[in-house]
Protein backbone atom coordinates (compact mmCIF):
# COMPACT_ATOMS: atom_id res chain seq x y z
CA UNK A 1 0.00 0.00 0.00
CA UNK A 2 1.29 3.43 -0.97
CA UNK A 3 1.91 5.90 1.80
CA UNK A 4 -0.46 8.88 1.86
CA UNK A 5 1.14 12.17 0.83
CA UNK A 6 2.57 13.97 3.83
CA UNK A 7 0.32 16.71 5.21
CA UNK A 8 1.57 20.25 4.84
CA UNK A 9 3.04 21.42 8.13
CA UNK A 10 0.71 23.72 10.11
CA UNK A 11 -1.93 23.63 7.41
CA UNK A 12 -4.85 22.34 9.43
CA UNK A 13 -7.94 22.13 7.30
CA UNK A 14 -11.37 22.85 8.67
CA UNK A 15 -12.28 19.25 8.09
CA UNK A 16 -9.44 17.80 10.11
CA UNK A 17 -10.15 20.25 12.91
CA UNK A 18 -13.72 18.99 13.06
CA UNK A 19 -12.63 15.40 13.14
CA UNK A 20 -10.21 16.20 15.96
CA UNK A 21 -13.02 17.62 18.10
CA UNK A 22 -15.20 14.71 17.17
CA UNK A 23 -12.68 12.22 18.49
CA UNK A 24 -12.14 14.24 21.63
CA UNK A 25 -15.87 14.43 22.22
CA UNK A 26 -16.17 10.68 21.82
CA UNK A 27 -13.31 10.16 24.21
CA UNK A 28 -15.06 12.32 26.79
CA UNK A 29 -18.34 10.47 26.39
CA UNK A 30 -16.63 7.05 26.76
CA UNK A 31 -14.21 8.12 29.47
CA UNK A 32 -15.93 6.02 32.18
CA UNK A 33 -16.13 2.94 30.02
CA UNK A 34 -12.48 3.19 29.03
CA UNK A 35 -11.62 3.32 32.71
CA UNK A 36 -13.60 0.17 33.41
CA UNK A 37 -12.12 -1.70 30.49
CA UNK A 38 -8.61 -1.10 31.75
CA UNK A 39 -9.69 -2.43 35.14
CA UNK A 40 -11.05 -5.51 33.41
CA UNK A 41 -7.69 -6.11 31.77
CA UNK A 42 -6.32 -6.84 35.23
CA UNK A 43 -8.23 -10.13 35.10
CA UNK A 44 -11.01 -11.64 37.13
CA UNK A 45 -9.72 -11.97 40.70
CA UNK A 46 -10.41 -15.16 42.64
CA UNK A 47 -12.78 -15.20 45.59
CA UNK A 48 -11.20 -15.09 49.06
CA UNK A 49 -9.81 -18.36 50.36
CA UNK A 50 -12.31 -18.49 53.23
CA UNK A 51 -15.59 -16.93 54.28
CA UNK A 52 -16.88 -16.05 57.71
CA UNK A 53 -17.61 -15.45 60.47
CA UNK A 54 -20.60 -14.13 58.47
CA UNK A 55 -22.39 -16.53 56.12
CA UNK A 56 -20.85 -17.53 52.80
CA UNK A 57 -22.38 -15.03 50.35
CA UNK A 58 -21.82 -17.18 47.24
CA UNK A 59 -24.03 -19.88 45.76
CA UNK A 60 -21.17 -22.40 45.72
CA UNK A 61 -18.38 -22.95 48.21
CA UNK A 62 -15.26 -20.85 47.63
CA UNK A 63 -12.59 -23.50 46.97
CA UNK A 64 -10.48 -23.52 43.80
CA UNK A 65 -11.26 -25.69 40.78
CA UNK A 66 -9.31 -28.93 40.77
CA UNK A 67 -8.98 -31.87 38.45
CA UNK A 68 -9.68 -35.26 40.03
CA UNK A 69 -9.77 -38.69 38.34
CA UNK A 70 -12.81 -39.17 36.04
CA UNK A 71 -14.07 -35.68 36.86
CA UNK A 72 -14.47 -32.33 35.18
CA UNK A 73 -13.00 -29.46 37.19
CA UNK A 74 -14.93 -29.29 40.47
CA UNK A 75 -14.64 -27.07 43.52
CA UNK A 76 -12.22 -28.34 46.15
CA UNK A 77 -13.22 -28.54 49.78
CA UNK A 78 -10.64 -31.09 50.87
CA UNK A 79 -8.30 -33.39 48.99
CA UNK A 80 -7.66 -36.18 51.56
CA UNK A 81 -10.46 -37.32 52.29
CA UNK A 82 -11.77 -36.15 48.99
CA UNK A 83 -14.61 -33.62 49.10
CA UNK A 84 -15.57 -31.82 45.87
CA UNK A 85 -18.52 -29.58 45.13
CA UNK A 86 -20.48 -29.38 41.88
CA UNK A 87 -20.41 -25.92 40.26
CA UNK A 88 -23.79 -24.27 39.85
CA UNK A 89 -24.09 -24.43 36.03
CA UNK A 90 -24.26 -28.25 36.10
CA UNK A 91 -27.73 -27.99 37.64
CA UNK A 92 -29.16 -26.44 34.48
CA UNK A 93 -30.30 -29.95 33.61
CA UNK A 94 -32.42 -32.12 35.92
CA UNK A 95 -29.89 -34.95 35.57
CA UNK A 96 -26.44 -34.14 36.95
CA UNK A 97 -23.65 -35.55 34.77
CA UNK A 98 -21.45 -38.19 36.40
CA UNK A 99 -18.29 -36.23 35.60
CA UNK A 100 -19.60 -33.26 37.59
CA UNK A 101 -21.35 -35.12 40.41
CA UNK A 102 -20.14 -33.94 43.82
CA UNK A 103 -17.89 -36.11 45.99
CA UNK A 104 -17.79 -36.59 49.73
CA UNK A 105 -15.64 -39.15 51.54
CA UNK A 106 -14.92 -39.24 55.26
CA UNK A 107 -11.67 -41.19 55.43
CA UNK A 108 -8.51 -41.20 53.36
CA UNK A 109 -8.30 -44.86 52.30
CA UNK A 110 -10.60 -45.26 49.33
CA UNK A 111 -10.01 -47.36 46.25
CA UNK A 112 -7.66 -46.34 43.48
CA UNK A 113 -8.27 -49.74 41.91
CA UNK A 114 -10.84 -52.49 42.34
CA UNK A 115 -10.30 -55.99 40.97
CA UNK A 116 -13.69 -57.41 40.06
CA UNK A 117 -12.20 -60.89 39.92
CA UNK A 118 -11.92 -60.89 43.71
CA UNK A 119 -14.36 -58.17 44.75
CA UNK A 120 -17.60 -59.52 46.25
CA UNK A 121 -20.69 -57.94 47.72
CA UNK A 122 -21.10 -59.87 50.96
CA UNK A 123 -24.32 -60.38 52.83
CA UNK A 124 -23.68 -61.62 56.34
CA UNK A 125 -24.56 -61.31 60.02
CA UNK A 126 -27.85 -62.45 61.49
CA UNK A 127 -28.98 -64.29 58.34
CA UNK A 128 -29.87 -67.89 57.54
CA UNK A 129 -27.69 -67.84 54.46
CA UNK A 130 -24.57 -65.70 54.07
CA UNK A 131 -24.01 -64.84 50.43
CA UNK A 132 -21.40 -63.20 48.30
CA UNK A 133 -21.91 -61.91 44.78
CA UNK A 134 -19.54 -60.74 42.13
CA UNK A 135 -20.67 -57.90 39.90
CA UNK A 136 -21.77 -60.21 37.07
CA UNK A 137 -23.98 -62.15 39.48
CA UNK A 138 -25.55 -58.94 40.76
CA UNK A 139 -26.27 -57.88 37.19
CA UNK A 140 -27.59 -61.27 36.07
CA UNK A 141 -29.20 -63.04 39.02
CA UNK A 142 -31.61 -60.31 40.07
CA UNK A 143 -34.24 -58.24 38.27
CA UNK A 144 -32.98 -54.84 37.22
CA UNK A 145 -34.53 -51.74 38.72
CA UNK A 146 -34.01 -48.03 37.99
CA UNK A 147 -34.91 -44.90 39.88
CA UNK A 148 -34.07 -41.24 39.44
CA UNK A 149 -33.17 -39.83 42.82
CA UNK A 150 -31.43 -36.85 44.38
CA UNK A 151 -28.35 -37.52 46.43
CA UNK A 152 -27.66 -34.63 48.80
CA UNK A 153 -25.01 -34.36 51.50
CA UNK A 154 -26.42 -33.83 54.99
CA UNK A 155 -24.23 -30.74 55.27
CA UNK A 156 -25.19 -29.18 51.93
CA UNK A 157 -25.24 -25.36 52.41
CA UNK A 158 -23.54 -25.63 55.81
CA UNK A 159 -21.67 -22.39 55.02
CA UNK A 160 -24.99 -20.51 55.40
CA UNK A 161 -25.20 -21.24 59.13
CA UNK A 162 -25.11 -18.39 61.64
CA UNK A 163 -23.20 -18.76 63.82
CA UNK A 164 -20.96 -20.82 61.54
CA UNK A 165 -20.32 -24.42 62.53
CA UNK A 166 -17.20 -26.51 61.83
CA UNK A 167 -17.35 -29.15 59.09
CA UNK A 168 -17.25 -29.24 55.30
CA UNK A 169 -18.04 -25.67 54.29
CA UNK A 170 -20.36 -26.58 51.44
CA UNK A 171 -22.21 -24.05 49.35
CA UNK A 172 -25.30 -25.39 47.58
CA UNK A 173 -23.49 -27.84 45.29
CA UNK A 174 -23.21 -30.90 47.56
CA UNK A 175 -26.09 -32.50 45.69
CA UNK A 176 -26.84 -34.22 42.42
CA UNK A 177 -29.56 -36.12 40.65
CA UNK A 178 -28.99 -39.31 38.67
CA UNK A 179 -30.76 -42.32 37.23
CA UNK A 180 -29.54 -45.21 39.38
CA UNK A 181 -29.82 -48.74 38.05
CA UNK A 182 -29.20 -51.92 39.96
CA UNK A 183 -30.73 -54.53 42.23
CA UNK A 184 -33.47 -53.99 44.79
CA UNK A 185 -31.96 -54.26 48.28
CA UNK A 186 -34.99 -56.27 49.42
CA UNK A 187 -34.23 -58.94 46.80
CA UNK A 188 -30.70 -59.27 48.10
CA UNK A 189 -31.87 -59.39 51.73
CA UNK A 190 -34.57 -61.96 50.93
CA UNK A 191 -32.01 -64.27 49.34
CA UNK A 192 -30.12 -64.35 52.64
CA UNK A 193 -33.21 -64.66 54.85
CA UNK A 194 -32.61 -62.45 57.91
CA UNK A 195 -33.29 -64.39 61.12
CA UNK A 196 -36.02 -63.55 63.58
CA UNK A 197 -34.98 -60.84 66.01
CA UNK A 198 -32.99 -58.91 63.42
CA UNK A 199 -33.05 -55.17 64.14
CA UNK A 200 -31.03 -53.27 61.58
CA UNK A 201 -29.09 -53.70 58.41
CA UNK A 202 -25.62 -52.20 58.33
CA UNK A 203 -23.77 -51.04 55.23
CA UNK A 204 -20.03 -50.74 54.82
CA UNK A 205 -17.93 -49.84 51.81
CA UNK A 206 -14.28 -49.77 50.82
CA UNK A 207 -13.48 -46.75 52.97
CA UNK A 208 -11.14 -46.84 55.90
CA UNK A 209 -8.84 -44.54 57.80
CA UNK A 210 -5.71 -44.44 59.91
CA UNK A 211 -7.62 -44.29 63.20
CA UNK A 212 -7.70 -47.19 65.70
CA UNK A 213 -10.26 -49.98 65.48
CA UNK A 214 -13.56 -49.20 67.16
CA UNK A 215 -13.32 -45.50 66.27
CA UNK A 216 -15.10 -43.62 63.51
CA UNK A 217 -11.71 -42.82 62.02
CA UNK A 218 -11.19 -46.53 61.20
CA UNK A 219 -14.35 -47.52 59.29
CA UNK A 220 -17.39 -45.76 57.94
CA UNK A 221 -20.59 -47.73 58.57
CA UNK A 222 -24.26 -46.76 58.42
CA UNK A 223 -27.36 -48.67 59.46
CA UNK A 224 -31.08 -48.53 58.81
CA UNK A 225 -33.87 -50.23 60.80
CA UNK A 226 -34.90 -53.46 59.09
CA UNK A 227 -38.57 -52.46 59.25
CA UNK A 228 -37.98 -48.99 57.78
CA UNK A 229 -40.11 -48.78 54.61
CA UNK A 230 -37.31 -46.89 52.86
CA UNK A 231 -35.52 -50.24 52.50
CA UNK A 232 -38.26 -51.29 50.07
CA UNK A 233 -37.13 -48.49 47.75
CA UNK A 234 -33.38 -48.96 48.15
CA UNK A 235 -31.28 -50.05 45.21
CA UNK A 236 -27.78 -51.46 45.11
CA UNK A 237 -26.78 -49.49 42.04
CA UNK A 238 -24.17 -50.64 39.54
CA UNK A 239 -25.00 -47.96 36.98
CA UNK A 240 -25.34 -44.20 37.26
CA UNK A 241 -26.96 -42.40 34.33
CA UNK A 242 -26.39 -45.54 32.26
CA UNK A 243 -22.66 -45.70 32.95
CA UNK A 244 -20.41 -47.35 35.52
CA UNK A 245 -20.13 -45.24 38.66
CA UNK A 246 -17.05 -43.01 38.81
CA UNK A 247 -14.64 -44.40 41.41
CA UNK A 248 -15.15 -41.25 43.48
CA UNK A 249 -18.92 -41.86 43.48
CA UNK A 250 -18.67 -45.46 44.62
CA UNK A 251 -17.61 -47.93 41.91
CA UNK A 252 -18.50 -50.79 41.61
CA UNK A 253 -21.83 -50.46 43.49
CA UNK A 254 -23.36 -48.00 45.89
CA UNK A 255 -26.49 -48.01 47.94
CA UNK A 256 -29.29 -45.70 46.82
CA UNK A 257 -31.67 -44.64 49.59
CA UNK A 258 -34.32 -42.52 47.83
CA UNK A 259 -35.43 -39.47 49.79
CA UNK A 260 -32.74 -39.89 52.43
CA UNK A 261 -29.61 -37.83 52.89
CA UNK A 262 -26.49 -39.20 51.20
CA UNK A 263 -24.83 -40.37 54.42
CA UNK A 264 -26.77 -43.63 54.01
CA UNK A 265 -25.91 -44.06 50.31
CA UNK A 266 -22.85 -46.21 51.02
CA UNK A 267 -20.24 -45.96 48.26
CA UNK A 268 -18.20 -48.97 47.10
CA UNK A 269 -20.74 -51.02 49.06
CA UNK A 270 -19.11 -54.33 50.00
CA UNK A 271 -20.75 -55.52 53.21
CA UNK A 272 -24.44 -55.77 53.94
CA UNK A 273 -24.64 -56.94 57.54
CA UNK A 274 -27.87 -57.85 59.32
CA UNK A 275 -27.66 -56.88 63.00
CA UNK A 276 -29.57 -58.33 65.93
CA UNK A 277 -29.14 -55.08 67.85
CA UNK A 278 -29.10 -51.36 67.18
CA UNK A 279 -25.85 -50.16 65.62
CA UNK A 280 -23.88 -48.08 68.09
CA UNK A 281 -20.90 -47.26 65.91
CA UNK A 282 -19.73 -43.63 65.87
CA UNK A 283 -21.38 -42.79 62.54
CA UNK A 284 -24.80 -43.75 63.92
CA UNK A 285 -24.61 -42.97 67.63
CA UNK A 286 -22.63 -39.73 67.57
CA UNK A 287 -22.38 -38.33 64.06
CA UNK A 288 -25.10 -37.42 61.59
CA UNK A 289 -27.67 -36.80 64.28
CA UNK A 290 -30.21 -34.01 64.25
CA UNK A 291 -32.18 -32.39 67.09
CA UNK A 292 -35.57 -34.07 67.51
CA UNK A 293 -37.32 -30.71 66.95
CA UNK A 294 -39.27 -29.10 64.10
CA UNK A 295 -36.83 -28.71 61.16
CA UNK A 296 -34.04 -30.03 63.38
CA UNK A 297 -33.69 -26.50 64.67
CA UNK A 298 -32.01 -25.60 67.96
CA UNK A 299 -29.64 -22.95 69.32
CA UNK A 300 -26.06 -22.81 70.61
CA UNK A 301 -27.47 -22.02 74.08
CA UNK A 302 -29.69 -25.11 74.14
CA UNK A 303 -26.84 -27.29 72.93
CA UNK A 304 -24.61 -25.93 75.69
CA UNK A 305 -27.39 -26.68 78.16
CA UNK A 306 -27.10 -30.31 77.05
CA UNK A 307 -30.81 -31.04 76.86
CA UNK A 308 -31.15 -31.44 73.10
CA UNK A 309 -32.45 -34.91 72.25
CA UNK A 310 -31.17 -36.15 68.90
CA UNK A 311 -32.16 -38.75 66.30
CA UNK A 312 -30.31 -40.08 63.25
CA UNK A 313 -30.69 -37.79 60.24
CA UNK A 314 -33.13 -39.18 57.71
CA UNK A 315 -35.26 -37.59 54.96
CA UNK A 316 -34.35 -34.44 53.06
CA UNK A 317 -36.59 -31.41 53.54
CA UNK A 318 -38.06 -29.68 50.49
CA UNK A 319 -35.71 -27.29 48.65
CA UNK A 320 -35.54 -25.25 45.47
CA UNK A 321 -32.76 -23.34 43.72
CA UNK A 322 -32.37 -20.66 41.09
CA UNK A 323 -29.73 -21.88 38.67
CA UNK A 324 -29.83 -19.38 35.82
CA UNK A 325 -29.45 -16.52 35.24
CA UNK A 326 -26.97 -16.69 38.09
CA UNK A 327 -26.77 -12.94 38.76
CA UNK A 328 -23.22 -12.82 37.43
CA UNK A 329 -24.22 -10.73 34.41
CA UNK A 330 -26.29 -7.57 34.14
CA UNK A 331 -29.72 -7.87 32.54
CA UNK A 332 -30.89 -5.06 30.20
CA UNK A 333 -34.20 -3.53 31.37
CA UNK A 334 -37.17 -4.76 29.38
CA UNK A 335 -35.51 -8.01 28.28
CA UNK A 336 -37.65 -11.12 28.76
CA UNK A 337 -35.61 -13.58 30.81
CA UNK A 338 -36.24 -17.28 31.41
CA UNK A 339 -35.32 -18.10 34.99
CA UNK A 340 -34.43 -21.79 35.44
CA UNK A 341 -33.96 -23.94 38.49
CA UNK A 342 -34.50 -27.26 40.23
CA UNK A 343 -36.54 -28.37 43.24
CA UNK A 344 -36.85 -31.59 45.22
CA UNK A 345 -38.16 -33.10 48.43
CA UNK A 346 -37.23 -36.28 50.25
CA UNK A 347 -40.76 -36.59 51.61
CA UNK A 348 -43.03 -36.43 48.57
CA UNK A 349 -43.35 -35.13 45.02
CA UNK A 350 -42.71 -31.47 44.36
CA UNK A 351 -46.11 -30.07 43.45
CA UNK A 352 -45.40 -26.38 43.18
CA UNK A 353 -42.57 -23.91 42.74
CA UNK A 354 -43.39 -20.25 43.33
CA UNK A 355 -41.35 -17.17 42.58
CA UNK A 356 -41.59 -13.80 44.31
CA UNK A 357 -40.08 -10.59 43.02
CA UNK A 358 -41.45 -8.33 45.76
CA UNK A 359 -39.78 -9.58 48.90
CA UNK A 360 -42.07 -12.58 49.50
CA UNK A 361 -45.28 -10.52 49.51
CA UNK A 362 -46.78 -12.08 46.39
CA UNK A 363 -45.94 -15.32 44.61
CA UNK A 364 -46.34 -16.51 41.03
CA UNK A 365 -46.23 -20.13 39.96
CA UNK A 366 -43.29 -21.36 37.92
CA UNK A 367 -43.82 -23.88 35.10
CA UNK A 368 -42.67 -27.33 36.19
CA UNK A 369 -40.55 -29.44 33.84
CA UNK A 370 -40.70 -33.15 33.13
CA UNK A 371 -41.64 -35.39 36.07
CA UNK A 372 -38.81 -37.93 36.41
CA UNK A 373 -40.19 -39.44 39.62
CA UNK A 374 -40.95 -38.31 43.14
CA UNK A 375 -37.35 -38.44 44.35
CA UNK A 376 -35.86 -36.64 41.35
CA UNK A 377 -34.97 -33.01 40.79
CA UNK A 378 -37.97 -31.28 39.25
CA UNK A 379 -36.80 -28.60 36.88
CA UNK A 380 -38.80 -25.38 36.67
CA UNK A 381 -38.81 -22.18 34.68
CA UNK A 382 -40.28 -18.77 35.08
CA UNK A 383 -40.67 -15.97 32.53
CA UNK A 384 -39.59 -12.67 34.00
CA UNK A 385 -39.14 -9.22 32.49
CA UNK A 386 -37.56 -6.62 34.75
CA UNK A 387 -38.99 -3.36 33.43
CA UNK A 388 -36.71 -0.71 34.92
CA UNK A 389 -33.03 -0.50 35.83
CA UNK A 390 -32.24 -1.27 39.43
CA UNK A 391 -31.64 -4.10 41.87
CA UNK A 392 -34.08 -7.00 41.94
CA UNK A 393 -34.28 -10.06 44.14
CA UNK A 394 -36.13 -13.20 43.13
CA UNK A 395 -37.07 -15.65 45.85
CA UNK A 396 -38.01 -19.26 45.06
CA UNK A 397 -40.15 -21.52 47.21
CA UNK A 398 -41.09 -25.18 46.64
CA UNK A 399 -43.96 -27.18 48.09
CA UNK A 400 -44.47 -30.95 48.11
CA UNK A 401 -47.52 -33.19 48.07
CA UNK A 402 -47.12 -33.95 51.77
CA UNK A 403 -47.87 -30.29 52.51
CA UNK A 404 -44.29 -29.23 53.21
CA UNK A 405 -43.46 -25.67 52.13
CA UNK A 406 -40.04 -24.08 52.27
CA UNK A 407 -39.81 -21.47 55.03
CA UNK A 408 -37.78 -18.27 54.90
CA UNK A 409 -36.37 -18.77 58.38
CA UNK A 410 -32.84 -20.12 58.72
CA UNK A 411 -32.14 -23.32 60.62
CA UNK A 412 -29.37 -23.95 63.12
CA UNK A 413 -27.98 -27.11 64.66
CA UNK A 414 -24.40 -28.02 65.65
CA UNK A 415 -23.91 -30.46 62.75
CA UNK A 416 -24.80 -27.93 60.07
CA UNK A 417 -27.56 -30.17 58.68
CA UNK A 418 -30.99 -29.76 57.03
CA UNK A 419 -30.59 -26.26 55.55
CA UNK A 420 -33.64 -25.58 53.38
CA UNK A 421 -34.35 -21.88 53.69
CA UNK A 422 -35.92 -20.12 50.69
CA UNK A 423 -33.19 -19.11 48.23
CA UNK A 424 -32.87 -15.49 47.14
CA UNK A 425 -31.15 -14.43 43.93
CA UNK A 426 -30.17 -10.82 43.34
CA UNK A 427 -29.99 -9.30 39.85
CA UNK A 428 -28.55 -6.06 38.55
CA UNK A 429 -30.74 -4.62 35.79
CA UNK A 430 -29.25 -1.88 33.63
CA UNK A 431 -30.56 0.68 31.19
CA UNK A 432 -31.07 -0.55 27.63
CA UNK A 433 -31.03 2.86 26.02
CA UNK B 1 3.50 -80.39 46.62
CA UNK B 2 0.87 -82.24 48.67
CA UNK B 3 -2.60 -80.86 48.99
CA UNK B 4 -2.17 -80.06 52.68
CA UNK B 5 0.96 -78.03 52.16
CA UNK B 6 -0.65 -76.29 49.21
CA UNK B 7 -3.74 -75.26 51.13
CA UNK B 8 -1.60 -74.14 54.05
CA UNK B 9 0.31 -71.82 51.76
CA UNK B 10 -2.99 -70.58 50.33
CA UNK B 11 -4.28 -69.87 53.82
CA UNK B 12 -1.08 -68.06 54.73
CA UNK B 13 -1.29 -66.13 51.49
CA UNK B 14 -4.83 -65.05 52.22
CA UNK B 15 -3.90 -64.10 55.77
CA UNK B 16 -0.94 -62.08 54.52
CA UNK B 17 -3.10 -60.35 51.94
CA UNK B 18 -5.64 -59.54 54.64
CA UNK B 19 -2.91 -57.99 56.74
CA UNK B 20 -1.59 -56.02 53.78
CA UNK B 21 -4.89 -54.40 52.98
CA UNK B 22 -5.35 -53.50 56.62
CA UNK B 23 -8.84 -52.78 57.82
CA UNK B 24 -10.62 -53.77 54.65
CA UNK B 25 -9.56 -57.42 54.93
CA UNK B 26 -9.91 -58.48 51.29
CA UNK B 27 -7.31 -58.58 48.56
CA UNK B 28 -9.61 -56.91 46.10
CA UNK B 29 -8.72 -53.29 46.34
CA UNK B 30 -5.78 -51.02 45.90
CA UNK B 31 -6.18 -48.31 48.49
CA UNK B 32 -5.87 -44.65 47.69
CA UNK B 33 -2.80 -43.21 46.07
CA UNK B 34 -2.39 -39.50 46.58
CA UNK B 35 0.10 -37.49 44.54
CA UNK B 36 1.29 -33.94 45.23
CA UNK B 37 -0.42 -31.35 43.05
CA UNK B 38 -0.24 -27.58 42.66
CA UNK B 39 -3.24 -25.31 43.00
CA UNK B 40 -3.85 -22.87 40.17
CA UNK B 41 -2.51 -25.27 37.58
CA UNK B 42 -5.56 -26.89 36.16
CA UNK B 43 -4.07 -28.88 33.34
CA UNK B 44 -6.06 -31.07 31.01
CA UNK B 45 -5.43 -34.64 32.13
CA UNK B 46 -4.26 -37.14 29.54
CA UNK B 47 -6.70 -39.99 28.89
CA UNK B 48 -6.02 -42.95 31.16
CA UNK B 49 -4.42 -46.06 29.65
CA UNK B 50 -7.03 -48.80 30.07
CA UNK B 51 -6.67 -52.56 30.16
CA UNK B 52 -9.41 -55.08 29.42
CA UNK B 53 -8.85 -57.32 32.44
CA UNK B 54 -10.83 -57.32 35.69
CA UNK B 55 -8.90 -54.46 37.33
CA UNK B 56 -10.58 -51.06 37.30
CA UNK B 57 -8.00 -48.45 38.06
CA UNK B 58 -7.84 -44.67 38.12
CA UNK B 59 -4.96 -42.26 38.49
CA UNK B 60 -3.74 -41.01 41.86
CA UNK B 61 -5.84 -38.50 43.75
CA UNK B 62 -4.17 -35.09 43.71
CA UNK B 63 -3.11 -33.78 47.11
CA UNK B 64 -2.94 -30.03 47.49
CA UNK B 65 -1.01 -29.07 50.62
CA UNK B 66 -2.31 -25.69 51.76
CA UNK B 67 -0.27 -22.85 53.21
CA UNK B 68 -0.72 -22.86 56.96
CA UNK B 69 -0.18 -19.57 58.78
CA UNK B 70 3.39 -18.92 59.96
CA UNK B 71 3.86 -19.27 63.69
CA UNK B 72 4.80 -21.45 66.62
CA UNK B 73 3.19 -24.88 66.42
CA UNK B 74 2.81 -24.84 62.65
CA UNK B 75 4.96 -27.88 61.91
CA UNK B 76 3.48 -29.83 64.85
CA UNK B 77 0.00 -29.06 63.55
CA UNK B 78 0.86 -29.97 59.96
CA UNK B 79 2.52 -33.27 60.86
CA UNK B 80 0.05 -34.51 63.50
CA UNK B 81 -3.16 -33.56 61.72
CA UNK B 82 -1.97 -34.74 58.31
CA UNK B 83 -1.53 -38.29 59.62
CA UNK B 84 -5.25 -38.82 59.01
CA UNK B 85 -6.37 -35.96 56.77
CA UNK B 86 -5.28 -33.02 54.67
CA UNK B 87 -4.71 -29.77 56.58
CA UNK B 88 -7.23 -28.17 54.21
CA UNK B 89 -9.65 -29.35 56.90
CA UNK B 90 -8.19 -26.43 58.87
CA UNK B 91 -7.89 -23.78 56.16
CA UNK B 92 -11.36 -24.59 54.74
CA UNK B 93 -13.10 -23.60 57.99
CA UNK B 94 -14.53 -20.17 58.60
CA UNK B 95 -12.86 -18.34 61.49
CA UNK B 96 -14.01 -20.36 64.51
CA UNK B 97 -14.14 -19.26 68.17
CA UNK B 98 -11.25 -20.39 70.39
CA UNK B 99 -13.56 -22.73 72.31
CA UNK B 100 -14.48 -24.49 69.06
CA UNK B 101 -10.81 -25.20 68.30
CA UNK B 102 -10.45 -26.63 71.82
CA UNK B 103 -13.40 -28.89 71.07
CA UNK B 104 -12.04 -29.87 67.64
CA UNK B 105 -8.66 -30.98 68.97
CA UNK B 106 -10.38 -32.86 71.80
CA UNK B 107 -12.69 -34.52 69.26
CA UNK B 108 -9.75 -35.70 67.16
CA UNK B 109 -8.10 -37.25 70.21
CA UNK B 110 -11.03 -38.63 72.21
CA UNK B 111 -13.67 -39.32 69.58
CA UNK B 112 -11.45 -40.28 66.65
CA UNK B 113 -8.62 -41.79 68.71
CA UNK B 114 -5.76 -39.70 67.30
CA UNK B 115 -2.68 -40.45 69.37
CA UNK B 116 -1.50 -36.92 70.09
CA UNK B 117 0.37 -36.43 73.39
CA UNK B 118 -0.91 -33.74 75.78
CA UNK B 119 1.97 -31.36 75.11
CA UNK B 120 1.47 -31.60 71.34
CA UNK B 121 -2.27 -31.12 71.66
CA UNK B 122 -1.70 -27.98 73.73
CA UNK B 123 0.70 -26.62 71.13
CA UNK B 124 -1.66 -27.40 68.24
CA UNK B 125 -4.64 -25.86 70.00
CA UNK B 126 -2.65 -22.72 70.78
CA UNK B 127 -1.53 -22.49 67.15
CA UNK B 128 -5.08 -22.86 65.81
CA UNK B 129 -6.40 -20.24 68.22
CA UNK B 130 -3.56 -17.89 67.29
CA UNK B 131 -4.39 -17.95 63.56
CA UNK B 132 -7.90 -19.28 62.86
CA UNK B 133 -10.38 -17.41 65.07
CA UNK B 134 -12.47 -14.36 64.07
CA UNK B 135 -9.98 -12.20 65.99
CA UNK B 136 -6.82 -13.75 64.61
CA UNK B 137 -7.48 -14.99 61.08
CA UNK B 138 -6.39 -12.89 58.16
Amino acid sequence: MANPPPAKPCAISRRSLLSFFGIAGGALAFGGLAGRLSAAQKGNPAVRSFTGPEENPYWNSIGPYVSEPQKSPLLLLTDRGVQLETPRPYFQTAITPNHAFYVRWHLESIPTAVDLKSWRLQVEGNVAKSMSYNLAELMNQFPQESIVAVNQCSGNSRSRFQPRVPGGQWGNGAMGNARWTGVRLRDILRASAPKAGSMQVQFQGLESGAGPEGYGSHFFQKSVDLDNPVLDECIVAYAMNGEPLPMLNGFPVRLVVPGYFATYWMKCLTWIRVLDKVDENFWMKTAYRIPDTPRGNTSPEDVKGGAVKTIPINRMPVRSFVISPDGGAKIPAGMPVQVHGVAFSGYASVTKVDVSSDGLKTWQGARLGEDLGRYSFRSWEFAWTPKLPGRYTLAVRASDSAGNVQPDEPVWNPGGYLWNRIEHQEYAVGAAE
Amino acid sequence: MGPTKCSLITVLGIALAAVLVGGIGLAQVEQAHYAPATLGQLEQPAPAALTDDSVYQISAYPEYTPELAEGEGRSETASRCALCHSTRYITMQPPLPAATWDAEVTKMRKTFGASIPDASAALITKYLKSHYTPETRN
